[in-house]
């Protein structure tokens, strides 16, 4: 009796230590990086399991997924920009100055006598305006590849979920842009905040508590600076940092891109139907439904390769190609800086940054008189339309009804009304931007009328002070 | 698929080589090396290599944290402060030397006298001939487009930022001029300069201060900015400005334009007090302070102000009294001092003990006359002193009814 007592307690010590054993959680630079010289053979496959790295990626791949056509690759590319915006930024904080004294000289010190100061500058500045573009780019792919919706290739689908994070981080990536268009604290940054901040304080009730806040009172001063420096520096990188991981996330578990549910569904119409031949529930601890194994016979290895060296080597030709355009674009367009920020003297014409620029041009659409009473555009064209915008954006998969067969194929012949409709709104969106960009000058009038004039007074605006025109 | 992305990658990688290639070169090939590289040629020529050595490389700068200024002409007008390169060609030319000594760099800099972009390293925007930068070298290029006959008279204008108050000042004859003509015509019926004059037209004072959007270029033929707009308006009032009732004085173009640049060097600089020629630093005694100061000065007890010791000692029956009462009161001194050193005033007073001597040795330093002069007043002091204590001592005389 007595040595069988003994015989347990060692056992279920022995267990105990095993236990402990497995559930041992390494450092977190163990499970990032891996041993390159196992002991024993549990080692070794640790040094597999425990990956992070090596489970970024799935094992295989499909040929689909990987294809330029389809996605563009657009979402690596975003995510490549973000990484240069990261390693830039970083660095410029180090030599930037968030303060309404400095802020100005020492952008100007970044331009002329620090080392590769105007490098990273402008390899900032570009990789941000391209970031807007490419994440927009994104969207009107997924839109457009119906990739927002759920298929029935893997169990816990939630692609509309996914596609909402997306919206979030188009208008986070915006923010991120305008946030750092001030950081400059010259004419174009002061003016561009101005012009954005007041189209946000005519939304009703909460329109000017919402410019006091973003601003840190009425004025765009010193408190403003910071606000925005800590927004764009810290908390708002942080959001994206943490979302494009949730979305990253979402990818896989949503199966992989959206083309790969087309193959999925031509296997099921080839195969016998499937059968459910058996189901595996978790002893009734988990609720829902067991899982179904379905006897759907797709042959994997057909038109799957192995994600390494076939989709890193791609993502390593994305990276680069990326970072060679951003160089390159940042070698031929220098980033401009204009007078330090003076309140007191407006430019005329005062814009928005470009990606707002559509909203500048509806308020200004929006903006008419009848019989006396004046419409207020701010609230029409720079609160309800692109609030109807978002909310349309957010909601839609759920109101779309098209065929799964629909799902992953680019413009579907199944879902021609809802591209239309979309397409009309990324054109108008892209026409009013080209108009705000390229033809308003002075006073918000067209340039194509008087130009002559026109043209010519703004020249001599420029110099302000005098002794100097243009 | 691989061997195809593995190409596009040598390919990519080859590129991105490239280009850092061309970010390096970008970098290290600026005007001010070689700038740096012909002085040094210069120097060996003139003065021989060991001096050249000697000459710093690199972006070189002046911070005049004062001023709030960098500038970064040194980087290649590096003879600024040298002997010898008087009639160098520029950029290695010497400064004209009397003006440096009253305005050393490290005080200046170079921006806030001759305007330009200090920051800059490179030509075109040092100069300030650029896009986005209101202050250009205030030199003959600005000059000649404004057939301004003396190139430097332009530079006048910073000049002013600190002699503003100043009447008249040596070297700037545009300015002076303009100012007599202010006094002359008598602006300030109308205008009001520095806190003074009339209401008719408008406050002057930071006139300079105007952005060019304020102004209206309509009727102005030829360049379109503040300082053309002014000359113009001083020749002729109503011609720029037909709602104008500023009488046309009929300035030659020469007045009128000192008279532009007066009126466009009344800035709101932000200069530290200390820079600006004719404001003092001191705080003035009130005009209380100064009427008791003056009474005491003009009483018996003057010797006890104009030699300082009323600082710490009153005299009270003389009429002197001290703010900080540091010291004993002197009225009675001499018999004070006996009983604090058991010496006689006289004795004592020509050589004193203790803190009295550090202070006739180190402060005050009284001549014996002086000290005689000193004795023979505290005895008349005590004396005054003994006469009033029996005057306030004896009964007032009752007040008669009626």
């Amino acid at each position: 009796m007595a040595t069988e007592e003994i015989g347990e307690t060692k056992a279920s010590s022995s267990l105990l230590t095993a236990m402990r054993e497995k559930l041992a959680l390494k450092p977190m630079w163990e499970k990032l990086t891996w041993t390159w010289k196992p002991e024993t053979k549990r080692e070794a496959g640790d040094a597999i399991v425990r990956n992070f790295l090596l489970h970024w990626f799935p094992a295989k791949v499909s040929l689909e997924s990987l294809s330029w056509g389809y996605s563009f690759w657009l979402g690596t590319i975003s995510a490549v920009l973000f990484l240069i915006l990261t390693i830039t930024g970083g660095i410029l904080m180090f030599l930037y100055v968030p303060s309404v004294e400095r802020a100005y000289l020492s952008v100007k010190d970044l331009e002329f006598s620090t080392s590769y100061g105007w490098f990273l500058r402008g390899l900032h500045r570009i990789s941000a305006h391209l970031m807007v573009a490419v994440v927009f780019l994104h969207m009107v792919r997924v839109f457009l590849t119906g990739a927002f919706k759920n298929g029935r290739k893997a169990v816990g689908q939630n692609r509309p979920l996914n596609w909402i994070v997306g919206v979030a981080l188009l208008l986070i990536t915006l923010l991120l842009s305008f946030t750092g268009y001030l950081l400059p604290w010259d004419q174009l940054a002061y003016w561009a905040i101005t012009v954005g901040t007041n189209i946000a304080s005519s939304a009703p009730v909460f329109g000017d508590p919402t410019r006091f806040i973003l601003l840190g009172g009425t004025t765009i001063e010193q408190a403003t600076l910071i606000r925005f420096y800590v927004l764009h520096c810290f908390l708002l990188p942080l959001a994206t940092f943490g979302l494009v991981s949730y979305h990253m996330w979402r990818v896989r578990k949503d199966g992989g891109l959206a083309c790969t549910e087309k193959r999925y569904e031509e296997a099921k119409k080839q195969e016998q139907p499937a059968i459910a031949s058996k189901t595996y529930s978790l002893l009734g601890i988990t609720g829902g439904s067991a899982v179904d194994v379905q006897n759907v016979m797709i042959d994997d290895e057909k038109d799957k390769v192995p994600s390494s060296p076939y989709m890193t080597v791609r993502l390593a030709v994305v990276t680069l190609a990326t970072l060679f355009i951003s160089i390159l674009l940042t070698l031929l367009v220098r980033a401009p800086l204009e007078e330090a920020a003076n309140p007191a003297v407006t430019p005329n014409p005062a814009k928005a940054p470009w990606y707002f620029l559509w909203l500048q041009e509806l308020v200004t659409i929006t903006t008419f008189t009848v019989g006396g009473i004046t419409i207020n555009g701010a609230l029409i064209g720079g609160i309800i339309l692109p609030g109807v915008l978002v909310a349309a954006a957010v909601l839609w998969p759920y109101f779309d009804k098209s065929p799964v067969s629909s799902i992953g194929k680019w413009l579907p012949k199944e879902r021609k009304w809802q591209n239309r409709i979309f397409l009309f709104i990324v054109a108008a969106i892209l026409i009013l931007t080209f108009i705000g960009t390229y033809m308003r000058g002075h006073s918000g009038r067209s340039i194509c009328r008087g130009r002559n004039g026109n043209r010519r007074r703004e020249n001599s605006d420029r110099a302000r002070r005098a002794i100097r025109d243009v | 698929m691989f061997s195809k992305d593995a190409i596009k990658l040598y390919v990519l990688g080859l590129s991105l080589l490239v280009l850092t290639a061309f970010v390096f070169f970008r970098e290290n090939t600026t005007d001010w090396r070689d700038y740096q590289a012909e002085f040094r040629d210069l120097v060996t020529e003139k003065f021989g290599a060991e001096r050249a050595e000697q000459i710093p490389t690199g972006v070189q700068q002046i911070w005049v944290k004062d001023l709030d200024r960098v500038d970064r002409c040194v980087t290649c007008h590096q003879a600024v402060e040298w002997k010898g390169l008087e009639t160098a060609p520029n950029p290695y030319r010497t400064h004209p030397k009397g003006i440096l000594e009253k305005h050393p760099l490290t005080a200046y800099g170079c921006t806030s006298c001759h305007g330009g972009q200090g920051f800059s390293t490179t030509l075109p925007d040092a100069h300030g001939n650029v896009e986005h930068w209101e202050e250009p070298v205030l030199g003959q290029e600005v000059s000649e487009a404004y057939l301004i006959k003396n190139s430097k008279a332009l530079m006048e204008m910073n000049c002013n930022a600190c002699h503003r108050y100043d009447r008249e000042t040596k070297g700037m004859d545009y300015i002076n001029t303009a100012k007599n003509l202010v006094e002359e015509k008598d602006c300030r019926a109308c205008h009001t300069i520095n806190g003074r004059g009339g209401i008719i037209g408008p406050d002057l004072t930071f006139e300079g201060e105007k952005p060019t959007e304020q102004f209206d270029y309509g009727r102005l033929t030829g360049r379109h900015a503040v300082f053309a707009w002014q000359v113009a308006h001083f020749q002729n009032p109503k011609m720029v400005s037909p709602d104008s009732i500023m009488p046309n004085f009929g300035f030659s173009s020469q007045d009128a334009q000192a008279l532009a640049l007066l009126v466009m060097s009344w800035r709101k600089e932000q200069i530290p007090a200390h820079y600006i020629s004719g404001v003092q630093l001191r705080d003035v005694p009130t005009p209380e302070e100064i009427a008791r100061e003056k009474e005491m000065l003009e009483g018996d007890g003057a010797f006890f102000v104009q030699n300082k010791c009323f600082v710490c000692h009153s005299v009270s029956s003389l009429g002197v009294n001290s703010a900080a009462k540091i010291g004993p009161d002197l009225s009675d001194a001499v018999v004070d001092v006996q009983n604090r050193f058991g010496r006689t005033l006289d004795d004592f007073l020509m050589e004193p003990t203790g803190t009295m001597s550090v202070v006739l040795a180190t402060q005050i330093p009284l001549t014996t006359e002086q000290r005689h002069q000193a004795i023979a007043l505290l005895k008349v002091a005590y004396q005054r002193k003994l006469e009033q204590q029996i005057k306030s001592a004896s009964p007032s005389p009752t007040p008669t009814g009626k």
